[in-house]
């Protein structure tokens, strides 16, 4: 394992990105952090810039006007990064399949920017927040 | 006015109307010729006066339809007002924005999405679509295509905020709107806010939405009637319960379904649990935006027995998918009943002492009351809802107005404040939760016995409205159906659409240490200050969304310090 890696799996740090979202995969998000769920004792933690994370929580279908911002933000971060898909939006683009304003899905869109990006998907509409603690943890551990 | 007065009322207009139907007491259609638009809507909402709901664009075969929907609170009676435009090559119609301000943003969408020409309009930039969508493609016609992908290694296109008033001419747009700050953690959508100050006092706001454009109206028209409410659930995470009711209302109108008794009890229950949830939310955003975060947490905290209970009874946390045509999908079993009854005596105690910490806490009263005003008539010129509204004097609430569900036979009270500042739209949305809680407890007293659905064996042609209270407002639905399977039309509007603009009544002449606080207190689908960049008309500063955050952490600080006043008592909570 080398050393980048192993710094990735301690403590990620991690940045919420919404690409066109119903709200809800993100308040399940901003859930993580409060008492009942509270991340940041696994120290996880959300942080306010790209740059200083290890990994994007990506949530929502990649309207066509996210899409450049998301990968603008794709490009900030520093790599090695795991770029976590939550809910069906962003695994698929779920119920918004057929909208006109809609490019994703989001995996193919960082796969466009970087082929080699480490993507994991956390599926649910929304999913609960006990998932996504698990997808973290089983997509850090496969590293 | 009763609603007898406002039929001869509205009687007044009738030469300039082509016909008027009334398919039941309190939904009025009229139709009008695009030339009469600007004449028929001016007397409706300034002679009548009605409140302006939403405006709908629609294609149909030969025209264009401007559908025009207003709402008389008083009696809850809603108006649509009909208007052709026949001309299909150059479709165009005089705007009402100029005597009303709520009409902006919608008339500019319709354009961006059907290509009509809104003559004289004050504004008229992109609004919904992308900054890269081809001009001259619009997608909610008949015979739209999906526009082909960008080409390939274009670079991030900034959104360009332009604009014609003369406070932001002056400024020099093109570099500081590029280094718009980064997103923040506890923000999720995305919008993106440019204010522009002079020293600390904020001159002018700007919005550009459309980042979380997903086109749903226009995928509503490739689903089945039964399909659609789980679409509409996921407009908005946290009015997943509104939404569904309010679209499934109007289809039932149309279809003339009466659901049961007992289905009316449960979407009454789950709609206000919903309720709950989302104030204490809000409660929590609030004191985190003016840096008391242990409120924050623990509102949070108090919030998730409510969504334990939600799941317990639909299955899911949120996007309850539980409202169908003709009823709900699931019953609320009776052993479940104790249960709910003991988690809100909890959250009533809690919610008590949060009150009671909040009311009497005098720094927050220095540091909130007076702030972000909406005064009563702004209210009213921007047709704001929910507690917004409420918070500003305007007494309405379609729970009350135009009861649905079982609200009607319930014992509650619409709760108004008359300051129209931050304070007083918090103090509305404590007292609501309360006021939630009295009615779940008093439905699941009375909840009837019986099925819960009813079948509904198809979907005649027609159109109709509905319309449901969300926690942040009115939710409206409109469906038009030609008695196929899927609706031929289906428009949505949510509460924070007529919120949002409101900022511009609301923020101007603020302090910029005002602004985050202002802009949550509307409760946006808390999410709107996300992208935000301030730019200085002198000094040329950019402040972006944290230094905002931290301007707003640092006058409470400064406030608390100059009271000398002890902090609020969060270990009693
Ligand atoms: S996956 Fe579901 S809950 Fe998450 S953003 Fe999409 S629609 Fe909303």
């Amino acid at each position: 394992m080398s050393w980048k890696i192993w710094s990735l799996k301690k403590s990620p740090w991690v940045f919420h990105v919404n690409a066109g979202a119903c709200n809800n995969c993100d308040i399940e998000i901003v859930n993580l952090l409060t008492p009942k769920f509270d991340v940041e004792r696994l120290g996880i933690k959300l942080v306010g810039s790209p740059r200083h994370a290890d990994a994007l929580l990506v949530t929502g279908v990649g309207t066509r006007q996210a899409v450049p911002r998301l990968k603008e933000v794709y490009r900030q971060t520093a790599k090695p990064c795991v770029v976590f898909l939550v809910g069906a939006c962003s695994c698929g683009t779920g119920i918004f399949h057929e909208g006109y304003h809609v490019e994703g899905p989001v995996d193919k869109i960082i796969r466009e920017e970087d082929p080699n990006a480490i993507i994991a998907y956390v599926p649910g509409c929304p999913p609960k927040p006990e998932a996504m603690i698990s997808g973290i943890v089983k997509a850090l551990s496969a590293l | 006015m009763n609603q007898e007065e406002l039929n001869n009322k509205l009687s007044e207009i009738k030469d300039k109307l082509i016909a008027v139907e009334q398919p039941a007491d309190s939904r009025i259609y009229l139709t009008c010729e695009a030339e009469n638009s600007y004449a028929v809507n001016k007397f409706l909402f300034e002679d009548v006066p009605l409140r302006f709901v939403i405006a709908t664009g629609i294609d149909s075969d030969d025209c264009f339809e401007i559908l025009y929907h207003y709402a008389y609170d008083e009696t809850g009676c809603m108006v649509t007002l009909k208007a052709f435009i026949r001309d299909r090559e150059n479709p165009a119609i005089e705007s009402i924005a100029p005597f009303m301000p709520a009409a902006e943003w919608i008339e500019r969408e319709i354009h961006d999405i059907l290509g009509i020409e809104f003559k004289n309009h004050p504004d008229m930039r992109r609004l919904i679509l992308a900054d890269d969508w081809p001009e001259g493609i619009y997608p909610l016609r008949k015979d739209a295509k999906k526009p082909v992908k960008r080409p390939d290694g274009e670079v991030c296109s900034r959104p360009i905020v332009q604009s014609q008033s003369p406070a932001r001419r002056t400024v020099e747009l093109s570099k500081p709107v590029v280094a718009v700050g980064p997103f923040h953690p506890l923000q999720e959508e995305m919008e993106f806010f440019q204010l522009t100050v002079d020293g600390e006092i904020v001159t002018d706001i700007d919005m550009r939405i459309s980042y979380n454009h997903r086109g749903i109206e226009k995928i509503s028209e490739s689903l089945q009637f039964d399909q659609v409410p789980f679409l509409v659930s996921r407009i908005c995470g946290i009015c997943s319960a509104s939404h569904p009711l309010a679209y499934v209302q109007a289809v039932e109108d149309i279809a003339g379904v009466q659901p049961p008794e007992r289905a009316l009890y449960v979407r009454t229950i789950i709609n206000e649990l919903e309720r709950i949830h989302s104030h204490v939310l809000w409660v929590g955003l609030a004191g985190h935006f003016i840096g008391y975060d242990t409120v924050f947490m623990w509102a949070w905290k108090y919030r998730e027995p409510v969504l334990d209970l939600l799941e317990e009874i639909t299955g899911n946390r949120n996007n309850y998918g539980n409202v169908k045509v003709g009823g709900c999908r699931e019953d609320i079993p009776d052993e479940l009943t104790p249960k709910i009854l003991k988690e809100l005596d909890k959250i009533e105690k809690k919610m008590e002492m949060l009150t009671k910490a909040v009311l009497d806490d005098p720094i927050l009263h220095a540091r909130l009351k007076g702030v972000g005003i909406l005064t009563r008539e702004a209210a009213v010129d921007y047709a704001v809802t929910g507690p917004t509204a409420r918070g500003s004097d305007v007494g309405i609430d379609v729970r009350r107005d135009d009861p649905y569900a079982a609200y009607g036979a319930l014992d509650w009270n619409v709760i108004t404040q008359t300051e129209g500042d931050v304070f007083a739209k918090a103090v509305v949305r404590l007292l609501e939760t309360f006021e939630s809680i009295k009615i779940v407890r008093q439905a699941l007293k009375n909840l009837p016995d019986g099925p819960v659905t009813t079948e509904v064996k198809e979907i005649p042609p027609g159109e109709a409205v509905g319309h449901a209270e969300a926690p942040r407002g009115e939710t409206f639905h409109y469906v038009r159906s030609d008695g196929g399977n899927r609706p031929v039309r289906h428009k949505v509007r949510a509460p924070s659409y007529v919120n949002v603009p409101s900022f511009r009544a609301s923020c101007i002449g603020q302090h910029i240490a005002d602004v985050t606080i202002t802009l949550a207190a509307v409760d946006p689908c808390y999410s709107c200050t996300e992208r935000l960049a301030v730019v200085d008309q002198h000094k040329n500063v950019i402040h972006d969304y944290d230094t905002l955050l931290r301007l707003s952490r640092e006058k409470t600080a400064r406030i608390k310090k100059e009271m000398g006043a002890p902090e609020l008592k969060m270990e009693d909570l």
